[in-house]
């Protein structure tokens, strides 16, 4: 009950939570004692390979927070989120899935405890519960094993203290949003993809959940051939600021229409780029892009899901409207699947490019539109 | 007035999920999304799941284009309406 091994998800595991005593330690850590138990041998090469695959490691155990200090020292490795207390396990565990921006189906959580596990198991039942024993096993399952390995993904855990050093920057901020990211020196960089960005583009469209407007992923080998096809344009956006460079975490790909059309095939952003304004700078430069360039129409059809409430809010803030809705056929109606054609109108004034924002067009060498400037700025 | 005292826990809502005491003072008719309010999706998605989860009202899943999140006027409305119909009178709704 509490393995998942005989039921191969095809959701890949973005974070290990693991317990503390008698599992990433071969004992139990003594607060006051000065001879402490060594880490796991077993678990602490688990730990490595993981990380090496991208996947984050968590904390999730009852124990002082100088425990959790101990148990990266003698593993080696680093923890992105650390839930230290008396707690639930899965009240733990759902406040590291909030702190990371990640579905419950995308962690594991590893305890040598069973009372532990079958907690969890029942608050959380897409949570991949595992023992110890599981792991070295686990190392092997499809789970654990992405099929691209990117350079984000090998500094995803740099990422996430990045990225937690943002937030603690931004709840001492007194300002708006825009004056914060401002402060932060963001940069946001929209380009056309070449094929070194192929391998992180098909893991952006497998891993994005909250913005994904496709519902679905595709393949390395799609995105090859609609960068070298004519009438299509593969997008990437990259993000940095003072804090880090979080690399390419977004990427569109748009379809022209011999009637003028653009439809953006597909849309995607990483979570964690959430809330520092690069979906919405994406949206606004589509819409410039497509109003300068003469085009007849902007479209983005989107598969419409319980978990992509994000993007249809950034589509909504941008002045996109549905234009046509169908229920998808075959799809669960408990899941409520929809696909809705969203459109903007170009007439309305855009919105606003930010000053952060360089792409095809402003700022950048105009790869898009020759000689085109859009307004000098930034 | 239900549709008053919701409209004042959206109003405080609004200011949490944004961490912008200022718009606590917010217009009720003030756009929400664009410049001003500035509503971005993390904001917006926060907003959304506490409203679910106090008023049993899932806006998302009932307005494709999420109108309701117009200004706050238009959302106390929606969140008022429907949480009538159901029957499902939010802490803020008159006994």
């Amino acid at each position: 009950m509490t393995s998942a091994s005989g039921q191969p998800s095809t959701t890949t595991i973005k974070c290990v939570a693991w317990d503390i005593d008698n599992t990433l330690l071969t004992g139990t850590f003594i607060e006051s004692g000065t001879r402490q138990p060594p880490a796991d041998a077993e678990m602490t090469t688990v730990l490595a390979e993981l990380g090496r695959r991208g996947i984050v490691h968590a904390i999730a155990s009852r124990n002082p927070p100088a425990a959790a200090a101990y148990a990266a020292q003698v593993t080696g490795s680093t923890f992105v989120a650390v839930e230290c207390g008396w707690d639930r396990k899965s009240a733990a565990i759902g406040r590291i899935l909030t702190e990371l921006g990640i579905g419950a189906d995308a962690l594991a959580f590893v305890d040598d405890d069973p009372y532990e596990r079958a907690e969890v198991c029942f608050a959380l039942p897409d949570v991949l519960v595992l023992s110890p024993e599981d792991m070295t096993d686990a190392l092997g399952w499809p789970e654990f094993s992405p099929a691209v390995v990117t350079e984000e993904a090998r500094r995803r855990s740099e990422l996430y203290l990045d990225g937690k050093r943002r937030q603690a920057a931004g709840r001492e901020f007194g300002g708006s949003r825009d004056e914060f990211l401002r402060h932060c020196r963001t940069k946001i960089t929209i380009a056309l993809a070449s094929g070194a960005d192929v391998p992180r583009l098909h893991e952006l469209s497998v891993r994005t959940h909250q913005f994904n407007s496709a519902g679905e992923g595709a393949t390395e080998a799609a995105f090859l051939a609609m960068i070298g096809s004519a009438g299509r344009e593969v997008m990437t956006v990259r993000l940095r600021d003072r804090f880090g460079d979080d690399g390419i975490v977004g990427g569109c790909v748009v379809e022209h229409g011999k009637d003028g059309r653009w439809t953006v095939r597909l849309l995607m952003m990483s979570c964690r780029a959430m809330g520092r304004g690069v979906i919405d700078a994406l949206l606004a430069w589509l819409i410039r892009s497509a109003a300068e360039r003469g085009a007849s129409a902007l479209e983005v059809p989107a598969m419409l899901n319980a978990r992509n409430v994000p993007l249809r809010l950034a589509l909504a803030a941008a002045g996109f409207r549905a234009a046509k809705t169908a229920s998808v056929e075959g799809a669960d109606p408990a899941a409520g699947r929809q696909q809705v054609l969203f459109r903007r109108s170009l007439d309305e004034p855009p919105p606003e490019l930010p000053g952060w924002l360089t792409g095809p067009g402003r700022g950048q060498p105009a790869q898009l539109r020759p000689g085109g400037e859009l307004d000098g700025a930034s | 007035m239900g549709c008053g005292v919701i409209l004042d826990e959206l109003r405080q809502l609004l200011a949490d999920v944004t961490r912008r005491p200022e718009l606590r003072a917010v217009p009720a008719d003030a756009p929400l999304f664009g410049s001003g309010v500035g509503l971005d999706s993390l904001a917006g998605t926060l907003l959304l799941r506490e409203i679910t989860r106090r008023y049993g009202v899932d806006v998302a899943a009932e307005d494709i284009n999420l109108d309701a999140l117009a200004s706050l006027a238009t959302l106390a409305d929606f969140v008022e309406g429907r949480s009538r119909q159901r029957g499902h009178g939010g802490p803020g709704e008159p006994s």
